[in-house]
């Protein structure tokens, strides 16, 4: 059985495996144990992307089940959202590619429903298009696609997304004609979207490819079907025959027992751990071939099982840098984002709407290195200490959580109980207790601060400055780049 | 003509190179796998790699000056016979690339000709995906130098600096993206550092709060705090190391001589780096070509000078190799905007006091054309091949996942 253990410690062994295998049998068994604010701060980063101790308290609230299901299905309305950058700089080539990133940021900051965003980012990973070749407009007309069939079913997805003018652009189905195929779709389906390599022959590739003819963008960059361009010959696509068209080609595709595992696996990488155990992946494959390839119903089943609350999962999960940009203007209170954020998240190791290649980001380990680190760690001192404040000398945005004057209310002028908050707030006391008396040394170090030319100690003249240096502190701890 | 002859053609390159015996050995022996470096590669050997991005057009770069074709095509954007630094009585660099011939006239130079791949592509990203992952046919994960660092640096060996592979630049190019070793991009030196403005006291807390940090027995925080404290004492080291270096030379006040002079310092001093990434941009030229490229080759040409001018003062022109790339080069003809359109081969430079200069493959023809497009003769990961096995000392099989041919530059 997995126990719980995550509240009891002070001095917790975060991302440790324990000792003792997978009990498989229990693994995606709804999780009957306590659900206080750790639980409910795991729950928020994993399908969300974090959020201020306010909403860590709400959620721990819900209780677990009442938490997961406010994620997946909620019902509040969101924020008026844009569906499209405004169309001044959409098509102005100097600001659209910014544009429509921050149109986005901005989303995954303010949604109150943080799950489907968060899985809008899921799949731009996992069918990653790039401005590299597709302008912004068709860009964010494919985020809003992934919006739509976030937790829907993956064929309909798959579906949508061969007939998507970016996805068309972006891997050249647009010119996949009978009289010259392009196989690049179909491989990259079999590939990247549905199968994994070793699943299908070249036949198969050509074959599917022959299917997928016919669709294209026409000179509005409007998906277009153009029977003439289509090939309504038979193929053999992976052992079955027919005349097929795209649609009866995802159907094959998505119908290999090969295909559940595949997807259950990515859905377990993203939000359980790295490294999901065969059985816990056959048992993930299991639920999402059960629900008619529903990912709400697979998601949640994860959101709520056992392994999910265990010490497995537990901060088992490098932060990627949206999670922890996001997270933390989330946490701060921010209620905009950074006009620089994109350039700062392209330091960090990942520009939305830029992914690398056509095989999305790497992630894991591969988002930290001594480069990135320091983006993300400079991206913390610029705007929570406010090392580099906007042009007007004012803060780049506004921090209404950061509240110094809140915190020594709550906590009083007491260094070593505003420290104590703070690292209850940002990784829910997950540190050691050197980590408190370096944040209390510093709280109380007689170097001058920022802002305050004043060589006291933690006080009433320069406790803003130190809070929030304290917190940056905090924000920028190795346990904090952990989800 | 097929393009199996290029690829053919590109290998006699190697033979026509004085070497022949040499050469043929050289090719025999890269099939097997090399255990550390090859005899008679220097390990300190350096490899500084300059992206021309954007698509650099060869023809008006080394220009085929006696060919009327070239004059009859690019009548509002030719070089005139009279302006080339003339090679030989067919070919010579434009005029703005003053700085480098006078490298080439001190044999530092080798112009590797109309270098590319069959079936050339267009976009930009895809092309440029295509030269820094050395992969044509599929996409691949690691670049072409990241796969290079994780064999040099395979079973848990560690590069001796953090330092030893560096992109000048914020970000990394796909070339040096490695599965196991950390490659850091520096945009520049002062921007390396763990910025905490006038709070100190919180700089030196962070010092502290890495340092100190226990990972407990979570893989990733053991990884996650070492490479912290990398970062948080990296720059420091870097400044440190860096300014035992004084760059003896004048480099010019752009941004490429600017990365040149940084590099020099990396290579010089004990930061010891020995593959270093940097870039000059905007080569895409669509319009009013002449005044654009020409600046741009004037950068690239006395930058080169400079560097090497300084890595002579200090003793180390002969340890670094320099080599361009361009995703591709443009078409043969001007277009209506006194510009140039996307095209395919294009010239590439090999540069350093070890390198064996010359010209290196026959200038493309400009009337024997593939859909308006230059032939290429050498496949670039010949190139790659030969800076891999006979500068860096290791199997480009193992690298490329094939053989090439080498040539016979180093």
């Amino acid at each position: 059985m997995l126990a719980p253990k995550m509240d009891t410690s002070t001095d917790p062994q975060v991302g440790f495996r324990p000792p003792g295998s997978l009990d498989a049998a229990t693994a995606l068994q709804p999780y009957a144990g306590r659900f206080g604010p750790r639980h409910a701060a795991h729950l928020l980063r994993r399908a969300g992307f974090g959020g201020s101790q306010d909403d860590v308290a709400r959620v721990a609230a819900l209780g677990m089940t009442g938490a997961v299901d406010s994620l997946l299905h909620p019902t509040a309305p969101d924020a008026d959202f844009p569906p499209f950058p405004d169309v001044a700089v959409l098509y102005d080539p100097k600001k659209n590619r910014a544009a429509a990133q921050l149109w986005w940021l901005d989303r995954m900051l303010r949604t109150n429903r943080p799950l489907v965003e968060k899985m809008t980012l899921f799949w731009h990973g996992h069918f990653a298009t790039s401005v590299q070749k597709v302008q912004p407009a068709p860009m964010v007309g494919q985020i809003n696609l992934f919006r739509q069939f976030a937790l829907g079913r993956f064929p309909a997805l798959l579906s949508a997304v061969t007939r998507d003018p970016a996805m068309l652009i972006w891997l050249d189905n647009r010119a996949n004609a009978k009289a010259h195929p392009n196989e690049n779709y179909a491989r990259e389906v079999m590939e990247l979207f549905a199968l994994g390599l070793g699943n299908y022959t070249e036949d198969d590739v050509k074959e599917a490819a022959r299917a997928f003819t016919g669709w294209t963008v026409d000179k509005n960059q409007q998906a277009a079907f153009v029977p003439a361009r289509h090939d309504d010959g038979t193929k053999t696509v992976l052992g079955r025959t027919g005349s097929f068209n795209a649609d009866d080609a995802i159907a094959i595709i998505v119908s290999q027992p090969v295909h559940q595992r595949f997807i259950a696996r990515k859905l377990l990488e993203f939000f359980v751990y790295s490294d999901p155990e065969p059985e816990l992946i056959e048992a993930a494959a299991q639920v999402y071939a059960v629900s008619g390839f529903d990912v709400a119903r697979t998601v949640g089943t994860i959101l709520r099982s056992n392994v999910f609350y265990s010490p497995r999962a537990y901060r088992a999960i490098p932060k990627s840098p949206i999670e922890f940009a996001v997270g933390t203007l989330r946490y701060i209170g921010a209620q905009s984002v950074p006009q620089n954020l994109p350039y700062q998240l392209a330091r960090m190791g990942q520009e939305p709407l830029n992914p690398p290649s056509v095989k999305g980001w790497d992630g894991g380990p591969a988002w930290i290195n001594t480069s990135t680190l320091l983006a993300r760690f400079n991206f913390v001192n610029g705007l929570v200490a406010q090392t580099a404040p906007g042009k007007d000398g004012r803060p780049a945005v506004s921090a209404p959580n950061v509240a110094p004057d809140d915190l020594v209310r709550r906590a009083g002028m007491d260094a070593s109980q505003i420290a104590a908050a703070i690292v209850a707030g940002v990784v829910q006391d997950d540190v050691t207790s050197d980590v408190r008396a370096t944040l209390v040394a510093y709280l109380n170090s007689q170097n001058p601060s920022a802002a305050v030319q004043n060589p006291l100690p933690f006080g009433p003249e320069n406790y803003q400055d130190k809070i929030r240096g304290a917190l940056a502190l905090t924000l920028n701890l190795p346990v904090n780049q952990l989800d | 003509m097929k393009r199996t002859h290029f690829v053919s053609s590109a290998l006699s390159v190697a033979f026509l190179g004085g070497t022949g015996a040499n050469a043929l050995a050289q090719v025999a022996a890269s099939a097997a796998p090399l255990p550390g470096f090859a005899s008679g590669v220097d390990p300190d050997n350096v490899l500084v790699v300059v992206q021309m991005g954007g698509g650099n057009d060869g023809l008006n770069t080394v220009v085929p000056w006696s060919d009327d074709a070239y004059h009859r095509v690019r009548p509002a954007i030719r070089v005139a016979e009279n302006q080339v630094l003339r090679l030989d009585d067919r070919i010579g660099f434009n005029p703005a690339l003053k700085g480098l011939n006078e490298l080439y006239k001190q044999g530092r130079v080798a112009l590797v000709q109309g270098v590319g791949y069959p079936s050339p592509n267009r976009s930009h990203f895809e092309a440029t995906q295509i030269w820094e992952t050395a992969s044509p046919d599929r996409p691949q994960q690691y670049g072409w130098l990241g796969r290079y660092l994780d064999k040099r640096f395979s079973g848990g060996a560690k590069p001796a600096s953090m330092f030893e592979a560096v992109s000048l630049g914020d970000s990394l190019p796909a070339a040096l993206v490695a599965s196991h070793v950390e490659v850091p991009a520096i945009g520049a030196l002062n921007a390396f550092a763990y910025n905490t403005g006038r709070d100190l006291a919180s700089k030196q807390s962070a010092g502290v709060l890495y340092d100190g940090a226990k990972a407990g027995q979570s893989p990733y925080l053991a990884m996650i705090a070492q490479t912290a404290r990398d970062a948080y004492h990296g720059g420091d080291v870097l400044r440190k190391q860096t300014a035992q270096f004084t760059n003896k030379a004048t480099y010019a006040p752009n941004g490429f001589a600017q990365q040149l002079a940084l590099a020099a310092k990396l290579i010089g001093s004990t930061a010891g780096s020995k593959i270093v990434f940097v870039s000059i941009g905007s080569f895409d030229t669509h319009a009013g070509q002449r005044a654009q490229q020409d600046r741009l080759l004037g950068y690239l040409g006395d930058g080169l000078l400079a560097f090497y001018q300084d890595l002579a003062a200090h003793g180390l022109d002969k340890k670094v190799l320099t080599m361009t790339f361009s995703e591709f080069g443009r078409r043969v003809a001007q277009n209506a905007s006194n510009g140039t359109d996307h095209g395919t081969a294009m010239p590439l430079f090999i540069v350093g006091g070890g390198v064996k200069g010359g010209i290196y493959g026959e200038h493309p023809s400009l009337t024997d054309l593939d859909h308006g497009d230059l032939k290429f003769a050498t496949d670039f990961r010949a190139v790659y091949a030969t800076v891999i096995e006979k500068w860096l000392g290791r199997n480009p099989g193992d690298v490329l996942g094939a053989t090439y041919p080498t040539l016979a530059f180093v």
